[in-house]
């Protein structure tokens, strides 16, 4: 009788084992552990830059999903030393920073949290120098840098976490829920916390920015640039030359503020006039090298006689 | 005799120069000690929050400390706590499973971004953009050549 007592309970443990595996956790085990709530909200909320740079590759994923990737190595390489210079003046020269070119005639750049800057192939046709490819990439740099993503996810995730989203991660899995059966389960379960940070994340990145954002991030851009030595007048110039391109910037990422019809264009371009007044003359603009390695390979736009047609954005692009 | 004074300087030297070390603690829960001080040059060893460290010298914000394996590298400063810091982990870092790296070979050593492979699979992404970008990086070689060359002449390809 008692081995058949102590194998029915085996059985249960066994059992409440597999649920802690398949689960990673359930609510009872969270009662049972004696975890305190607060420690749970605080936890799930946070986001190191290891989960930073996790929502940074989905973000990244996801925007592979509406744009092709150039796979024109030295173009990538130049633009990546370039965003490499600018990103070690910025405010975290630490990260590992990550750059690409996106096929693309739309006019726009993109920042995913953890460091994954992107820029199109559009972008780069309206530029002249390096100077003003340093502004564009010092602007993305700067809402990694100024934890843009960070701060919108962890907003989003403390409501979430107030609203009762909470209750289901804890049944979906513990993979964020420290304390739960005592242990997390080594299976790869993506919470709905996560997830939801990556939309979150995705939203943000894909989206575009608050008008104080894009003002922040136009600020830290001009400070970055000119502190690796690049002429001040960058971002300047490359509002300027968006707007008098004639060309429609789309109403997403970079350009969130600066859509022809939209009056944050001609406040980002009074910002920068005024921040020029203050700021040091000269710097390098480095148009021998940005002719060489990317005005004199960009293939010709669309439309062009003898020019292949250029590869589409893949879907409709984001709108705010 | 100057074998003496010679021996007798060895010794202050090093005795200043273990007295010049200053302990500090790791505050994040990972950081990467690199070979110099830039993000973009390979990863000496990885400490994590809690651990101790020995500061050798400091420059542009970037310390070079001496890890408790005394492995030596480059370290942001503000990454550095100059009391101790009680060890600990991330509910993040708890969950993933191997290492969640910010190296550049991050993505070809596999079992990396699983999370976000996870995330590009349910949604029907294709997780080989962020993988060609990871890869397709300059290394600090040819960053640090880049930075000496301000690319104001023609023929500067990097």
């Amino acid at each position: 009788m008692k081995a058949r007592a102590y194998a029915t309970l085996a059985l249960l443990l066994a059992l409440v084992m597999v649920g802690c595996q398949t689960t990673g956790g359930s609510t009872a085990l969270g009662i049972m552990t004696g975890t305190n709530p607060e420690d749970i909200r605080g936890a799930t909320t946070d986001i190191d830059e290891p989960e930073e740079i996790e929502l940074g590759r989905a973000v990244t994923s996801a925007l592979g999903s509406r744009y092709t990737l150039s796979r024109d190595e030295p173009l990538t390489r130049y633009v990546a030393l370039v965003g490499n210079e600018v990103a070690l003046q910025s405010d975290r020269p630490d990260l590992r920073y990550y750059f690409g070119v996106l096929d693309t005639e739309e006019v726009n750049a993109f920042a995913a949290p953890g460091g994954y800057v992107f820029i199109t192939r559009g972008t780069l046709r309206l530029m002249r120098d390096e100077a003003t490819l340093a502004a564009v990439l010092g602007h993305e740099i700067g809402h990694v840098a100024l934890k843009h993503h960070v701060n919108a996810i962890k907003d989003q995730k403390q409501k979430a976490v107030e609203s009762g989203l909470f209750k289901s991660a804890l049944r979906v899995g513990s993979g964020f829920i420290p304390g739960v059966g005592g242990a997390v389960t080594s299976a790869v379960v993506n919470t709905p916390l996560l997830d939801l940070g990556m939309n979150a994340a995705v939203d943000l990145s894909l989206k575009g920015y608050s008008r104080s954002q894009e003002e922040e991030a136009d600020a830290a851009g001009f400070k970055y640039a000119t502190r690796a030595g690049y002429d001040p007048a960058g971002l300047r110039n490359f509002l300027k030359a968006a707007q008098d391109s004639g060309t429609q910037p789309a109403k997403s990422g970079f350009f969130t503020k600066l859509n022809s019809t939209h009056p944050g264009g001609a406040e980002r371009l009074k910002a920068q006039d005024d921040q020029l007044k203050s700021a040091p003359t000269g710097g390098r603009r480095a148009a021998p090298r940005f002719e060489q390695q990317v005005i004199a390979k960009l293939p010709a736009p669309p439309g062009q006689a003898g020019q292949p047609a250029q590869p589409a954005t893949k879907g409709t692009p984001p709108t705010r | 005799m100057k074998r003496t004074t010679i021996a007798i300087s060895l010794l202050v030297g090093l005795a200043t120069a273990a007295l010049a070390a200053e302990t500090r603690w790791v505050e994040r829960t990972k950081v990467d000690i690199r070979a110099g001080r830039g993000s973009f040059y390979d990863i000496v060893e990885t400490v994590k929050r809690g651990d101790q460290v020995e500061v050798l010298t400091t420059q542009d914000k970037w310390a070079s400390v001496r890890t408790p394996s005394a492995k030596t590298g480059w370290v942001y400063e503000a990454a550095l706590k100059p009391t101790p810091v009680p060890p600990g982990t991330s509910d993040f870092l708890k969950a993933a499973p191997g290492d969640v790296s910010t190296s550049r070979t991050a993505a070809s050593q596999g079992a990396k971004g699983v999370y976000a492979q996870n995330y590009a699979k349910q949604k029907g992404y294709d997780y080989g953009f962020v993988e060609w970008v990871e890869t397709h990086q300059p290394d600090g070689p040819q960053i640090e050549a880049f930075l000496k060359d301000p690319g104001d002449k023609t023929g500067g390809a990097k």
